[in-house]
């Protein structure tokens, strides 16, 4: 696998791993845009990253920072620093590493889904979307360009068991947030009381352009459920997205609205594919080839 | 990925593409979802929904119309988006349709022609009743070596003539029976062969299980080929 030489994507950061999983003094290896890396825990709280060449040797060492219950960075030279999430920082609520998951698709396939109110009644049918209501309400679509960043607000969602926390049907308010191409949260209100959310992040890792390593931290309201049992619900609805995510052609993501048509309820995506254009991505981009 | 030429390719046998189903199958390389709705003639489709890519043989039918999995928008045989779950009340633009390919469904197969100008007519072998499915197999070989061996094996003391590019068709008085046989170039790796059968040889089931057997001892045999 070559690595990029999309500046776009190099210029990232991108989450690889978690902390909580390697023991100090231990390590990993994992690929990144192409590139192999090795991933050092060499205290309680310090860790280092190196590209690794076809050798087996290590090269150029790699910034790291660990924030959200990941490991994150970067081949290039970021823009930007990581997003802030305060959810992370209040004190009452449960953050739980819900783990990885490997994803033959673009990273921007997975981005998109995660975005996506339409496919709850028909792929999470009876958890997060009932059969009979499958309408998507008109929501809000902007681009905050003092952070760059995508958000979607005022969606919302009949969901029949909309968390592990819920006890039966709701409306559930919903706004998402793009930070980067490689990341995505949503905010959603939790069981029964719209004045707090859940906040649930999916951070992509790009292995290659249409492989990835997708990884889920959460910042809940939820004192109740047991750990098992969350991490099983986010991993059941991820299990039911793959099933769609690798079954999409082509992999790679047209920004093209001509070859991929939308609808209303498709604002989001049209927003995130015209902002994946205005940044003149490359990387896990469809480009149809001249006839 | 090959070249469409302008040709009628047997896809699978009529029986195997149930009313109300949508299967996968791959011709030449191109991905198509051949689906039947309650009732009435197969369809085939690339198998790629025209709203985010989905594969449309992973979908279900409802109301004589195929649903994509993914968002549920449901899709007349015409190929045209009927329906967008998303905004029931909303008349889906006629902009939105799925790609549809020729099918005919012949002497117990169902065939397409993938060109972008069909124009070749539909192999012609006579009257279309009487047909008997006797099975599907696929070959790991190119085309090229399934034709050579479908043309140099015993098919009951008959021989293979080809017809049409990719049209196999067999007489055996020994056997009682005629054979046709449809090649469908699957990949540059894969090739499947359709076979249907007419005549007093083929009436009963045994008959016909035998001539099932037969034909994995070719498939088999041309798989031994280096």
């Amino acid at each position: 696998m070559a690595v990029t030489t999309d500046r776009a994507a190099l210029n990232e950061w991108v989450a690889c791993g978690w902390p909580e999983k390697i023991a100090p003094g231990g390590g990993y290896r994992t690929v990144l845009l192409g590139q192999e890396i090795e991933v050092h825990r060499i205290a309680a709280n310090s860790f280092e990253a190196f590209e690794r060449n076809d050798r087996g040797e290590l090269g150029r060492k790699l910034p790291v920072q660990i924030k959200y219950c990941c490991i994150f960075t970067t081949l290039g030279e970021p823009t930007r620093p990581l997003p802030k999430i305060p959810e992370f920082e209040e004190p009452d609520r449960r953050i739980t590493a819900c783990g990885s998951v490997g994803v033959h698709t673009s990273p921007f396939r997975i981005i998109e889904n995660f975005l996506d109110m339409a496919h709850f009644s028909f792929v999470h049918t009876d958890i997060l979307g009932a059969p009979e209501r499958t309408e998507v309400l008109a929501y809000k679509t902007e681009h905050r360009k003092d952070v760059d960043e995508i958000w979607a607000v005022d969606c919302q969602f009949y969901q029949p068991a909309a968390s592990k926390a819920s006890k039966g049907g709701q409306m559930t308010h919903y706004a998402y947030r793009v930070m980067s191409p490689f990341s995505v949260m949503l905010y959603k209100n939790v069981f029964d009381d719209p004045a707090r959310n859940d906040a649930i992040c999916l951070f992509v890792q790009p292995v290659g352009e249409t492989e990835c390593l997708a990884h889920m931290p959460l910042a809940l309201i939820d004192r109740e459920s047991a750990l098992t049992s969350i991490v099983d619900f986010q991993q059941t609805i991820f299990a039911q997205d793959r099933v769609i995510l690798e079954n999409q052609r082509p992999a790679l993501l047209p920004l093209d609205p001509t070859i991929e048509l939308p609808t209303r309820a498709d604002a989001s995506s049209i927003a995130f594919r015209r902002w994946l254009k205005a940044k003149n991505f490359q990387f896990g981009v469809y480009e149809k080839k001249a006839a | 990925m090959a070249e469409r030429p302008d040709r009628w390719i047997g896809v699978a046998l009529d029986r195997q593409i149930k009313p109300g189903s949508s299967n996968p199958a791959i011709v030449g390389g191109y991905a198509i979802a051949v689906w039947r709705p309650e009732t009435g003639p197969a369809n085939v489709w690339e198998d790629r929904c025209p709203h985010r890519g989905m594969r449309l043989s992973f979908g279900f039918v409802r109301d004589g119309r195929l649903r994509c999995i993914y968002h549920g928008w449901g899709y007349e045989p015409g190929g045209h988006c009927a329906f967008i779950p998303a905004h029931p009340d909303l008349a889906p633009p006629k902009t939105i349709c799925a790609n549809v390919y020729p099918s005919e469904e012949r002497y117990g197969i169902v065939w397409t022609n993938l060109c972008e100008t069909p124009n070749a007519h539909l192999p012609d072998v006579g009257d279309d009743q009487g047909w008997q499915s006797i099975r599907s197999v696929y070959v790991k070989r190119p085309i090229a070596a399934v034709k050579g061996g479908v043309a140099s094996f015993d098919w009951g003391g008959g021989r293979a003539e080809e017809i049409e590019d990719g049209v196999a068709f067999v007489r055996s008085d020994t056997a009682g029976l005629s054979l046709l046989i449809a090649i469908q170039p699957v990949d540059e790796s894969k090739t499947g062969l359709h076979v249907v059968a007419k005549g007093d040889g083929a009436k009963d089931a045994k008959g016909r299980l035998a001539w099932a057997t037969r034909l994995e001892r070719l498939r088999d045999a041309i798989e031994a080929q280096s």
